[in-house]
């Protein structure tokens, strides 16, 4: 990945892909909230939708069994009988009255046994004559039997019933009527919920909207095209398929449904019934709210424990790398303290064992150079060694090269690099052979210590050895320096043992293992002496005072020094004795 | 009682008849007319099936004939919760009594226009006879039984007869002369001038009379029965 934020932190990597995860869930759920909880609202308006048109039927159903047998017993009452047989329109006006509070119904009027109107109470606007247009008188003469239906009766939607009155055939009809008006359709509304209202194609009836909601969706009574068009759809729409629509009111959507209303009507009768569709939703939008809430809080909880976790994982890593970096400069101090048990933990102890393992190597490098043995090095690192400062007997060895300046001047310098190069490998093969280590490189020779910092009680021995071993290897070398067009190489070696002062010695950076005591200058010194005597070993009388029978010895001399005051007894080496077994 | 066979009962048609109502009906016969006559028939429907229960009776008589007094007093009866018979024909000025013969109290009344009477709860046979001064139907109940209904069909005439089960009729002592003869019956669609046919009695034997009347079926007004009985 490379994107931006991306890019450096590890943190950021961990911490990103697991908020979008959670923010992702987040949403989903909310999507999937939204969905069945807007599903659940319609299936549960539309129920109560179904609630409300059969409360209504019931209601219908009720309310005309109610007036027909109310009426029918007023139609049965004698006394009307007898009233209506005087065909005294005064009369039957009373009469009329009378009977409607009887049965508390809007509208009671009287007719003849043909229909024709004798008297009525409520509603009746002065009509005269036969009243067979209502079709409720029409089938109950038709059938001498009570007859109903939801009619038009002066502008007003009434549930008109029609009785005949027997004596003992019909000798007149009562017409009874309920209104369907506002007070019905809002106690429809009490008893199921939504609102009601009762309408045809062109106008409005009743409806329980309060007036002013009222004058919005049907303004001045008249029914507006959007309406028309699901009345004209509903009235073709047989009861199961018919679906629900949204009407607008002041930015309130209706849920809507129109539920047909039998009556003698000349355009189909509808209950429409409505709810508000955002309040039935007002639920949704507070669980909404809720889930956002808790989600929200879910996120920033589920982002402050992932930073936690994020932060558990970098703040380690941030360590590691910032030690690694220091390391980097050469710091080998640096160490971790993350004491854990996991990846992070291994890493850190990985580190510190690491940056450990360089500060050693560098340690040893910076005391004794590049030239130590790995015996010397391993003995050095496990602490046997003291380098703090001790006085103990070594021996040292001196290596030169005879007539090195002269060569020097001739020879190419490349070339004499290589040669030194070459000369160096094979005389620091021989001290390391014995366990030596080498001092110092002069420019054409080693001065090489044993018996420290590593003890060896036979350091004498093993500095002859090294010696003789240095002489074994210059004819191959030689072989190899002629190839070059250089001359062999002759040296000598001188060895002498005795007590110095050794130790790390130097400013703190540049501190070395260094030796400090006389056999050193006298090693030196000896050394010189072979040009003098021809010998290519010489050694102190000390040195081999402290050999066995293992080497063959030469001549001894005597001889003053520089730099001492007493004559210093020197012996050459020439080899090995035949039958000595070599050690070491 | 549907509104086609209304027609004969309480309004128009029965309007001419009303021209002879009032005081006793009294029919001075021609002194010529040396032997009455009888006319027979039948009434069927349109399908030739009989029609029983229906009237036929004379409705127009010869010019200058004049109906002669009646006095005799008609009965319909109340036996088991029923009028019987269910149809009387009556000549107009008669009286009829309304005996009751069951065990219980009857409320017999009519709210025609033809008659307007009630004779309140009463057993037995003390009622006072009602008297039927005008020409039509008149559809007689029971206040406390609403299901009993009959009909004194008031004609104005002495020469009627009711039709058997046979549809069968037969008008006895006609002097001889012109007559227009009409049938009525409570559920015929037909309007009993449209069935009127006339007919002349003289020497020699009237030949049998056929009315056809479309007649609507007579509907069942006893009490359903209901659960609990």
């Amino acid at each position: 990945m490379s994107v931006w934020w991306a890019r450096r932190r590890l943190r950021t990597r961990i911490f990103l892909p697991f908020s979008a995860l959670i923010l992702a869930i987040l949403l989903a759920t909310l999507w999937v909230i939204g969905t069945a909880v807007n599903r659940w609202v319609e299936i549960s308006l539309k129920r109560q939708f179904d609630a409300t048109g059969n409360v209504f039927r019931a209601l219908m159903a009720e309310r005309a069994e109610r007036l027909i047998g109310e009426t029918s017993l007023l139609a049965g009452d004698f006394a009307l009988k007898r009233a209506i047989a005087t065909y005294d329109p005064d009369t039957l006006s009373s009469v009329a009255v009378n009977h409607r509070e009887r049965i508390g119904v809007e509208l009671l009027w009287i007719t003849d046994e043909k229909g024709r109107f004798l008297a009525g109470a409520g509603g009746q606007g002065g009509r005269r004559g036969p009243l067979t247009d209502l079709v409720p008188l029409q089938q109950a003469i038709g059938t001498d039997a009570p007859a109903v239906a939801v009619t038009e009766v002066d502008g007003g939607l009434v549930q008109l019933v029609a009785v005949p009155v027997f004596g003992p055939d019909p000798i007149g009809y009562l017409l009874a009527g309920a209104a369907i008006d506002d007070v019905t359709a809002r106690q429809l509304q009490a008893d199921t919920g939504p609102a009601v209202s009762f309408l045809t194609a062109p106008r409005l009836f009743a409806s329980s909207w309060p007036a002013s909601e009222r004058e919005q969706l049907f303004p001045g009574g008249a029914v507006e095209a959007p309406l028309r068009a699901h009345l004209a759809r509903a009235g073709g729409t047989p009861e199961p398929e018919r679906s629900t629509f949204l009407l607008e009111l002041r930015g309130d959507r209706l849920l809507s449904i129109l539920i047909p209303v039998e009556a003698q009507l000349p355009e189909p009768l509808f209950a429409l019934v409505q709810e508000s569709y955002d309040r039935a939703l007002g639920p949704l939008a507070a669980l909404r709210r809720w889930v956002g809430v808790i989600g929200a809080a879910a996120l920033l909880g589920a982002l402050l424990v992932g930073g936690m976790i994020a932060n558990g994982i970098a703040a380690p890593v941030q360590v590691l790398v910032g030690a690694m970096r220091r390391v980097l400069t050469g710091d080998f101090r640096q160490r971790l303290s993350l004491r854990r048990e996991d990846e992070i933990g291994f890493l850190a102890r990985s580190f510190n064992e690491m940056v450990a393992g360089l500060q050693e190597r560098e340690h040893i490098k910076e005391t004794f150079g590049r030239f130590v043995s790995r015996d010397v090095a391993a003995a050095v690192l496990s602490g046997q060694m003291p380098l703090d400062g001790e006085r103990r007997e070594v021996t040292i060895l001196f290596q030169d090269v005879r007539d090195f300046t002269t060569l020097a001047e001739r020879t190419d310098p490349r070339i004499l690099v290589r040669v030194v190069n070459r000369l160096f490998t094979e005389m620091v093969a021989a001290v390391e052979a014995q366990g030596g280590i080498i001092r110092v490189f002069t420019g054409d020779g080693v001065m090489a210590l044993f018996g420290a910092p590593v003890a060896h009680p036979d350091h004498p021995a093993r500095a002859v050895r090294a010696g003789l071993d240095m002489l074994a290897r210059l004819p191959a070398l030689n072989a190899h320096v002629q190839q070059e067009q250089v001359p062999a190489l002759r040296i000598g070696v001188g060895v002498a043992t005795g007590e110095v002062i050794v130790g790390r010695m130097g400013p703190d950076q540049r501190s070395e293992y260094n030796v400090v005591g006389d056999a050193a200058n006298l090693a030196s010194r000896i050394e010189g002496l072979n040009k003098e005597l021809g010998t290519s070993i010489l050694i102190a009388a000390a040195t081999a005072a402290c050999l066995g029978s293992e080497f063959a010895l030469g001549r001894h001399a005597v001889l003053h020094v520089k730099g001492k005051d007493r004559p210093v007894e020197v012996v050459e080496v020439v080899g090995v004795t035949p039958h000595a077994r070599r050690v070491g | 009682m549907n509104s086609a066979s209304a027609g004969c009962g309480r309004s128009s048609p029965i309007g001419r008849w009303s021209l002879v109502a009032g005081g006793w009906l009294l029919v001075v016969l021609a002194a010529r007319s040396s032997g009455a006559a009888e006319l027979a028939g039948r009434v069927v429907d349109p399908k030739g099936a009989p029609v029983s229960e229906a009237v036929v009776f004379v409705d127009q008589l010869p010019a200058g004939a004049v109906a002669a007094a009646g006095g005799r007093t008609a009965v319909m009866d109340q036996v088991n919760k029923e009028f019987v018979p269910h149809v009387l024909p009556v000549a107009v000025g008669t009286e009829v009594s309304f005996p009751n013969h069951d065990q219980i109290h009857h409320h017999v009344y009519s709210l025609s226009r033809t008659k307007t009477f009630e004779i309140p709860l009463y057993k037995g046979e003390a009622a006072a006879p009602v008297r039927f001064e005008r020409v039509g139907a008149v559809k007689v109940g029971c206040n406390i039984h609403d299901w009993m209904a009959g009909v004194i069909l008031v004609v104005p005439t002495p020469y009627f007869a009711a039709t058997d089960a046979d549809g069968a009729f037969t008008l006895r002592d006609v002097p001889p002369g012109t007559y227009g003869i009409v049938a009525w019956h409570e559920g015929a669609k037909t309007p009993v001038d449209g069935t009127r046919q006339t007919v002349t009695v003289g020497d020699a034997a009237a030949p049998p009379l056929t009315f056809t009347l479309d007649v609507a079926e007579r509907k069942a007004r006893q009490p359903a029965r209901r659960s609990y009985e």
